[in-house]
């Protein structure tokens, strides 16, 4: 092995410049290659964590109107869950799928008042798992939980806005917990100050969904239903799932039985699924990009090492005659088109690498402004090290395949004819 | 007999067929020291280069210490090449890039010997051949002399059955061409090394004990010339 590295020592160092700018289209390709994918993986970074929350397999259903004519109704017809829908979907025939279930509605023309102070609010009723689906950041006391469900208490989450209001401009909202406001005619207490987005707008404020339904909902309505799942593991069983529950919901509703469109699913595994696609066809891409551009350092590497063995001929001639095989011939050129492939590509990973990293210090940071809305272009651009290993055989490969035409041009050398070479 | 050739023909068709050896019979002893000579298109060249497996064949046979060399596959003709015959050319043919020490162990590599042994008998043959001091120089350092005498070096260094020596003294003024003819000899006599000159010199050819003529692809005359003065310009010249 050490005699071998000597060898390609010994030839390198005769050509340095040459190996140097030769060494530079192989770096410059696997740069680009760890820095797209660096980029690629910065933008989907932001995707993700877009979607954080989402982990689990939710489905959110909505009404929506129908897109056929059914039983005596024109097609367009509004369709509006109601807490009959709550039940299907809590029936035994979903129950192999469905675990947990949970609605939201909403009703607003309240107006909630705190000693001198009040707020014309809606009112949203929810189940705790809104606390993790809406990312809701508590400030002070808690979330709605299972208790407030089931037991229909008349329990709010403010938002820090309404909070501070009520304390008058301070912000130890500690104190409001347990403190009781006025809702219509109703006295709820306060367990909860959340965080709300100030430029939003964001006032909504939260209810055990229960306690609103039974209260104040007339009609049974709710605006969403989610539920979690399992057990859907490919598109199409999510596909036939969605299908059948919406037969059921479109029966009991009176729209058509195949009606796609009376009934709204929003399934957040098949939406990962299909961002999962997007990740995989973005990086096919780069990779396409980094490989092509990857290919010319390639090209150049057996350029240089077809002209080596030109250069060598007489070397090469001497050696065969003194007792070397095709083999070892093959193998001495071989061996130096990696070395030189994989030496230059490290430099150029490591440089991509650091790239990467100035890419998190400017972009990856900073939000920019676009169009009067700030936004992070990408989020940790980095490759891991699967892709550094990718790159290590990819870069080994290319070498050999560099290597390849001229080690087995060296190896046909005929002796008698290198000897005569001069 | 060491060397056995039977009815070896060869012909190169390089466009139109021409037939340099024409059935070649010959045979070479162990520990003989054989010079072939012939004037330039005799086929000498060839001759030496089947000799040295380097060259193929057409029809015949050659017999190399009991074993037939036909038809063998590179790898095999490389093995043979490195266990049993060395080399020495009329142009060293060291590689330039190497050392004198590196280029006498570079046979040794190709058997798989260790770096550490092949480097101590390497020094070893340099020291025989008065070369110790030039062990880290490159050829280029050296004079014609010294780099023949590595090159000797280099051709021992594997113990070969026959060493194949084409013009050794072709490149080089004919003082050394004595001393290089000289330490062939002694080589012969002192380790019984069998040794194959071709030359178109007849001082050089004198050195040797058998001067195998070859003519026009046949061998010609065989003369004996343990007494070394079958040259018309004296016995201890080599006459440039």
């Amino acid at each position: 092995m050490r005699d071998i590295f000597v060898e390609i020592w010994e030839s390198i160092r005769r050509n340095k410049l040459r190996t140097c700018l030769t060494g530079f289209a192989v770096a410059w390709g696997i740069f680009m290659l760890i820095t797209l994918l660096g980029a690629g993986n910065g933008i989907m970074n932001i995707f993700d964590s877009n979607s954080e929350g989402l982990d689990v397999n939710t489905m959110r259903v909505y009404g929506n109107t129908t897109s056929k004519p059914y039983g005596g109704f024109k097609q367009g017809r509004y369709i509006e869950l109601d807490e009959y829908d709550l039940k299907l979907t809590a029936s035994p025939v979903f129950a192999d799928h469905i675990d947990e279930i949970s609605a939201t509605l909403s009703q607003s023309g309240f107006k909630m008042t705190y000693g001198k102070r009040y707020f014309d609010v809606s009112l949203n009723g929810v189940y705790p798992d809104v606390e993790r689906l809406y990312r809701i950041e508590m400030l002070a006391g808690r979330f709605i939980n299972r208790n407030d469900i089931e037991n229909r208490r008349k329990v709010i989450v403010l938002t820090h806005l309404h909070a501070r209001n009520f304390l008058g401009g301070k912000e130890n909202y500690e104190s409001l917990i347990g403190q009781r406001v006025k809702i219509g005619n109703l006295s709820f207490k306060i367990i909860g100050v959340r965080h709300g987005a100030e430029n939003e707008n964001d006032t909504e404020i939260y209810t055990p969904f229960t306690t609103l339904s039974t209260i104040f909902s007339k009609s049974n309505r709710i605006d969403m239903l989610s539920f979690t799942f399992h057990g859907l593991d490919t598109e199409e069983e999510n596909e036939a799932f969605e299908k059948d529950y919406k037969r059921v919901l479109n029966n009991y509703h009176g729209a058509a039985p195949d009606d796609e469109r009376a009934i709204w699913i929003s399934n957040s595994f098949t939406m990962n699924m299909q961002m999962n696609k997007g990740r995989h066809v973005l990086d096919v891409f780069l990779w396409i990009i980094g490989l092509f551009t990857l290919l010319s350092g390639i090209v150049g590497v057996s350029n240089i090492m077809l002209i080596t063995v030109k250069e060598r001929t007489h070397e090469f001639g001497i050696r065969k005659a003194i007792g070397a095989g095709p083999w070892s011939i093959m193998k001495l050129i071989i061996a130096e088109s990696v070395s030189i492939t994989a030496f230059f590509g490290y430099i150029g990973m490591v440089l991509g690498m650091v790239a990467c990293r100035v890419l998190d210090a400017t972009l990856g940071s900073k939000p920019i402004e676009v169009l009067g809305e700030s936004i992070t272009i990408m989020e940790n651009p980095s490759v891991g090290l699967g892709v550094a290993l990718e790159a290590t055989i990819l870069l080994i490969v290319a070498g050999t395949l560099a290597g390849l035409i001229p080690a087995s041009k060296a190896s046909r050398v005929n002796p008698i004819e290198a000897l005569r070479a001069e | 007999m060491l060397i056995e050739l039977k009815g070896v023909n060869k012909t190169y068709d390089n466009g139109q067929p021409l037939h340099v050896l024409k059935g070649i019979d010959l045979s070479i002893d162990r520990g003989e020291f054989v010079s072939i000579m012939g004037a330039s298109g005799s086929g000498k060249s060839t001759l030496l280069n089947i000799l040295g497996i380097l060259d193929n064949y057409d029809t015949g046979e050659y017999w190399l210490d009991g074993k037939l060399i036909k038809d063998l596959s590179e790898r095999q003709a490389a093995d043979y090449r490195n266990h049993m015959i060395g080399f020495i050319f009329q142009s060293f043919n060291l590689i330039g890039f190497k050392t004198a020490v590196e280029n006498v162990e570079l046979p040794l590599f190709y058997q798989g010997v260790s770096r550490h042994k092949r480097h101590m008998l390497a020094m070893e043959y340099l020291e025989r051949l008065g070369l110790k001091d030039w062990a880290s120089h490159y050829p280029n350092e050296m004079s014609g002399g010294q780099k023949q005498r590595v090159a000797i070096a280099r051709a021992l260094i594997t113990h070969p059955q026959i060493i194949l020596a084409d013009e050794p003294t072709g490149a080089l003024d004919s003082k050394t061409s004595v001393e290089v003819m000289d330490l062939l000899g002694q080589l012969n006599r002192e380790e019984g090394v069998t040794l194959i000159v071709v030359t178109h010199e007849s001082g050089v050819a004198n050195c040797t004990d058998k001067i195998i003529h070859i003519k026009d692809g046949i061998i010609g005359e065989i003369e004996m010339n343990a007494q070394h003065n079958a040259s018309a310009f004296g016995t201890s010249t080599i006459m440039k």
